[in-house]
């Protein structure tokens, strides 16, 4: 009868052998990667990605998914960029009121009208891409430039390699794993996750639990668009697109089960660190895009199959 | 062999759905004849064999996420081998293209099986493995096919008697022997409860891997279909992720259980034809296309809603 | 003569858990012989290996002496040796008829042992709409179509209302006569005696006793599974806790055809126990009183203002706490122990805040000593033994605190030494004063933990008694509707 930790620190360790095995390969075939500089870009530009991992975490936790958060990414960024000649912090209320209705409609539909969270969260996302593209000629018309403070908080250098969107991941995640380990609200998360009927049962309020779950999911998905926004100058839509799949393999890699119950999000972290190292490999080896789906996918298969004979979860 | 009353109900509340949107589509039009409706079908021929292929594997209680990069794949290669051949050259490339995916769906379900990773993870992965190949294959739009074999498939002139079969072979010949057989049933089983399954002596890893084979027959039938209709091959990610999502929906739609062991392939066939009419008769009227995405969006959900309220009212 | 079936030295193991050390067991053409055993002894995996659900480590299986392996339920099946499993192995989604051609069943030969049953069935009804106890006569059918030599009934009578029970004994008793045999795995002690040849009893993986039932009786099978005597304070009754005022009242209690003008009351301090065969309402009942179910009519006074449920947590807040009787649906099994046991602390959002890690401790530490857990607190609970399950289960209120404790048959499938420390704590609990709801299918616990007892047959209560004054006999007859 083994305590659950120990389980888990086994994975952690594969993650970081992983971690450190593709830093080093990309160091070895590109020797400026061990700069303090170029390790800085590569934090920073995964730091979107991390913090789109914690959104997925928290809802794959519960046994859901969020196939709507790349919308809902763009769509805050959109949102911000649109508005920001009103002001700043008029700006981002919208946004966070737009994120935190579309979590609560996802959650709502999933938690009280039951609604399978995969279909729920693809046809949602069907529909933010007919609202915004309609919206970009009509309701939504303005610029789609980013205000200046959030360019820098995206983007910004504080001192090699420490950038400001490293320190806001660093901080909204460290939010998140808090959340996660010491709060209420972290173990109802796994409490549905693992079995929602107990759950009910010992007074948990299964539906509410969800909508907590999806508006987390969708401000932190804000928080990613409004950094991507910040990285990229100015916001299109399909600015996050690439990044849903990566979003949900970063948190399957780091050992959050799928089905809910298990998991965390310090593996999600590493995870998205795995992901961006690898993504800069590809780009410096030149490889043709084929080249680098092909890496992408049997790399996600192959550590997703190590991890699971790791883990013997089945 | 009796078809299960919900079914049958969905079916027909679809169909009718169907036979509405078709009186309205040909009320739009100024002219409604053959022509027509051998656009429609070449429209929705690619869909609906995916939502077919997409369908089966749901009922298997799995579900398939690069069914879309599957079809691409198969796209690819047929075009880019069919350029400029005869006939029998491009019917045989389209053979091997079927036979290909049907060896992808085979190695998937053995994956899946081996492994113990769940199915939408690994069908994840392949999804970005297989756009890959097909870019590997053929790195931009381009490529060709005989142009007879191309006839055969679209039907020549204003004949909409290919497209129909195209359609229907598929249900006919795969499907209607599949449901009755013995393997058939055991695809329906371990949707439906893997442990009974076994118990009821159901090799649950075989079935696995034959259900994955199957959807793969389907999505190489759909590859070819594209490479016959479009005479070319378009390695986009975009359109292989929208296509799987739409077949997802119109599995969905189509009275497929997410849950397994609920629904045949009927509901969604015609289910993509609502998916398809929906923006068609939308642009007639001259409405945005987004507002179509909005309504197919919303639309899904409004029937999910709907069909687990019936499912939870009739326990 | 050859025996049908021996089984010898039957080994497994699950990593360093040994659910076999070495198990023999052999049965005679022509017998009905029973197997039983407490809880982890073995009896479970011993089935599971003879009828191919998994494989053994080690051992030797013959039928009609040959070696035999199956791989699973359906080999076993085509070579004479057919189980029937608690929870039948039919497809929910699935069609009867589509069902039998699954299992290669022919369909006349099934047929015609439903049509001997007695019963109507059509094969194009759905399986998930069918009942359990009918469910488990299909299985039974099914089995036997196959003609077995072989018939291996695990629980079956469990869930049986009293007239499927006795064609199951008729079934086995025709099949002992046409020559062939029958495993019969039972918790019914009274069963084993009317109904068996030879009984074996297992314990701790290994067969500790095989007799003819005419040399031995219930104790001796209970001694087997124990390895000691019962000690005598079990069979001490308890003092009774008659004279205390009412804590909930429920009046003319309807609920749809399940629950018909039930009235009755609990007082403060108090165990009532409740009676019933399967499926006689009192699983209405309790989800009625735990907040999962809400009633057609009639009203429920607690603490002398009458209240309703709409979800569980209405009544947790009242102090009204369930113990339900399938252990999965109170568990998180990929959680801790510390997990499970805190969980009832989060009930709303206003409590979703900062865990005190060194409160959280002290109360779950202080849990696991006084319900025994010989876990750490740590652990999956997955990984626990039925009868830690049971303790975390109930475990999670004592910590949260209530007044009613509502004990859904808290000891099913539990070995007796978890069984007798269940019972120690339910009665300390009530000797501080809370009040205990408890159903259970074994009537010497009637006798045992509770005060009063009341009796339910066709969702009504036909008796009711003073735990003091009433026997064994006098409970059964009653929950077979047979009162004075």
């Amino acid at each position: 009868m083994k305590p659950s930790f120990a389980k888990s620190n086994r994975s952690m360790i594969a993650l970081w052998i992983i971690l450190i095995i593709t830093f080093i390969f990309t160091g070895i075939v590109d020797s400026y990667f061990f700069s303090i500089a170029s390790i800085g870009i590569t934090l920073q530009l995964a730091a979107p990605l991390g913090l789109l991992a914690a959104a997925q975490t928290i809802v794959m936790l519960t046994g859901g998914i969020d196939l709507s958060l790349a919308m809902i990414a763009t769509g805050a960024a959109y949102i911000v960029s649109v508005k920001s000649n009103a002001g700043l912090t008029t700006a981002l209320l919208f946004a966070l009121v737009f994120c935190v209705l579309v979590g609560a409609i996802n959650g709502i539909s999933i938690g009280l009208f039951g609604v399978n969270p995969l279909i729920m969260t693809l046809s949602m996302g069907a529909i933010l891409i007919g609202v915004f593209t309609v919206g970009v000629s009509t309701f939504l018309r303005g610029s789609s430039r980013m205000p200046e403070v959030l360019v820098t908080l995206s983007s910004g250098l504080i001192f090699d390699p420490i950038t400001w969107p490293l320190l806001v991941w660093v901080i909204v995640g460290g939010f998140v794993h808090f959340s996660l380990t010491r709060t209420g609200f972290g173990r109802v998360i796994y409490a549905i996750g693992d079995n929602a009927q107990a759950a009910r049962l010992a007074g948990v309020k299964v539906w509410q639990v969800q909508v907590a779950a999806y508006v987390s999911c969708a401000i932190l998905g804000g928080f990613a668009g409004i950094m991507l926004g910040g990285q990229s100058g100015a916001v299109a839509i399909s600015l996050a697109n690439s990044y849903l799949l990566p979003s949900v393999a970063a948190v399957v890699i780091g050992g959050t089960s799928i089905m809910g119950g298990l998991g965390s999000y310090s593996g999600s972290v590493m995870g998205a660190l795995i992901l961006s190292v690898l993504s800069y490999l590809l780009a410096i080896l030149n490889s043709s895009e084929a080249f680098k789906q092909l890496v992408y996918g049997g790399i996600v298969l192959a550590l997703a199959w190590v991890y699971s004979s790791i883990s013997e979860r089945k | 062999m009796r078809i299960p009353l919900r079914e049958q109900t969905w079916n027909i509340s679809i169909l009718g759905l169907v036979v509405g949107l078709t009186l309205w589509r040909g009320n739009q039009l100024p002219v409604f004849g053959s022509y027509e409706i051998k656009t429609i079908l070449l429209g929705i021929i690619p869909i609906a064999l995916l939502a077919m292929g997409q369908s089966l594997i749901i009922i298997g209680g799995g579900i398939n996420l690069a069914i879309g990069a599957e079809a691409i794949l198969i796209n690819c290669i047929t075009a880019r081998f069919s350029e400029g051949t005869s006939f029998s050259t491009s019917l045989k490339w389209a053979l091997i293209g079927i036979l290909i995916a049907a060896l992808i769906g085979a190695a998937t379900g053995w994956v899946i099986s081996k492994s113990g990773i769940a199915d939408i993870v690994v069908t994840l992965a392949t999804s970005f493995v297989l756009i890959g190949l097909a870019l590997f294959v053929q790195p931009g739009p381009g490529g060709g096919v005989n142009l007879e074999f191309a006839q055969a498939f679209s039907g020549k002139g204003d004949s909409f008697v290919a497209p129909l079969l195209v359609l229907f072979l598929p249900i006919l010949f795969i499907w209607l022997p599949l449901q009755r057989s013995r393997i058939g049933i055991s695809l329906y089983a371990i949707g439906s409860s893997k442990d009974a399954a076994f118990l009821s002596g159901v090799n649950v890893a075989r079935a696995r891997i034959l259900l994955y084979t199957f959807g793969g027959v389907f999505a190489g039938i759909c590859g070819v279909s594209l490479t016959a209709i479009t005479q070319a091959a378009s390695p986009f990610a975009v359109i292989s992720n929208t296509a799987t999502l739409n077949s997802v929906a119109a599995a969905v739609l189509g009275g497929v259980s997410l849950a397994g062991g609920v629904g045949g392939l009927f509901g969604p066939a015609l289910a993509s034809l609502v998916l398809y009419y929906i923006p068609t008769i939308m642009l007639g009227y001259g409405i945005d296309p987004a507002y179509s995405q909005i309504i197919q969006g919303a639309l899904t959900i409004l029937v999910v809603l709907v069909g687990g309220l019936l499912r939870s009212r009739g326990k | 003569m050859d025996n049908l079936l021996e089984i010898r030295e039957l080994a497994k193991n699950y990593g360093s858990v040994i659910a076999l050390k070495s198990a023999n067991f052999s049965v005679s053409p022509g017998e009905i012989h029973a197997l039983m055993g407490a809880n982890g002894a073995g009896k479970s995996t011993l089935v599971k290996i003879l009828t191919g659900v998994i494989p053994s480590n080690s051992g030797s299986i013959k039928v009609n002496g040959s070696l035999v392996q199956f791989t699973s339920p359906d080999n076993a099946r085509k070579n004479g040796v057919a189980p029937v499993f608690q929870d039948p192995a039919l497809i929910p989604d699935l069609s009867l008829r589509r069902n039998l051609k699954l299992t290669n069943t022919d369909i006349s030969k099934f047929q015609e042992k439903i049509v001997e049953f007695g019963l109507k069935i059509s094969l194009d009804e759905q399986v998930s709409r069918i009942e359990l106890p009918l469910l488990r006569m299909i299985d039974l059918a099914r089995a036997l179509a196959h003609d077995p030599k072989l018939l291996i009934l695990d629980e079956i009578t469990a869930a049986l209302p009293a007239n499927l029970a006795d064609i199951v004994i008729r079934v086995m008793n025709k099949e002992k006569l046409k020559g062939n045999s029958v495993i019969f795995i039972s918790h019914r002690l009274s069963e084993i005696g009317e109904i068996c040849d030879r009984v074996t009893v297992l314990r701790d993986g290994i067969d500790v006793d095989t007799f003819k039932t005419e040399d031995g009786d219930e104790n001796r099978i209970v001694s087997a599974m124990l390895g000691s005597k019962i000690s005598q304070s079990l069979t001490e009754s308890r003092e009774s806790n008659l004279a205390n005022e009412s804590l909930i009242q429920l009046k003319s209690i309807q609920d749809n055809k399940k629950l018909h003008n039930v009235t009755f009351r609990i007082n403060k301090g108090e165990v009532l126990g409740v009676v019933a065969l399967e499926g006689q309402g009192q699983d209405s009942l309790f989800e009625i009183l735990a907040g999962e179910r809400r009633v057609s009519s009639g009203e429920i006074i607690f603490k002398g203002s009458k209240v309703q449920f709409f979800h569980p947590n209405d009544a947790i807040r009242l102090g009204i706490t369930y113990v339900p009787g399938d252990r999965k649906s109170a568990l998180m099994p990929q959680r801790s122990i510390r997990e499970n046991l805190a969980l009832t602390k989060f009930p709303r959002i206003l409590r979703w805040g900062w865990i005190n890690q060194k409160n959280e401790d002290l109360m779950v530490d202080k849990a696991v000593e006084i319900l025994e857990i010989d876990t750490r607190a740590s652990s999956q609970v997955k990984r626990l033994s039925g009868g830690n399950q049971q303790k975390v289960t109930i475990g999670r209120w004592i910590t949260t605190g209530f007044d009613l404790l509502l004990c859904f048959d808290p000891t099913r499938g539990i070995d007796v030494g978890t069984k007798n420390q269940i019972y120690q704590l339910l009665s300390s609990l009530s000797a501080e004063g809370k009040s205990i709801l408890l159903f259970t299918s074994e009537l010497r616990e009637i006798e045992l933990v509770c005060d009063r007892v009341i009796v339910l047959y066709g969702g009504k209560i036909v008796a009711e008694y003073d735990a003091t004054n009433c026997t064994e006999e006098l409970l059964l007859n009653a929950a077979h509707g047979r009162v004075e």
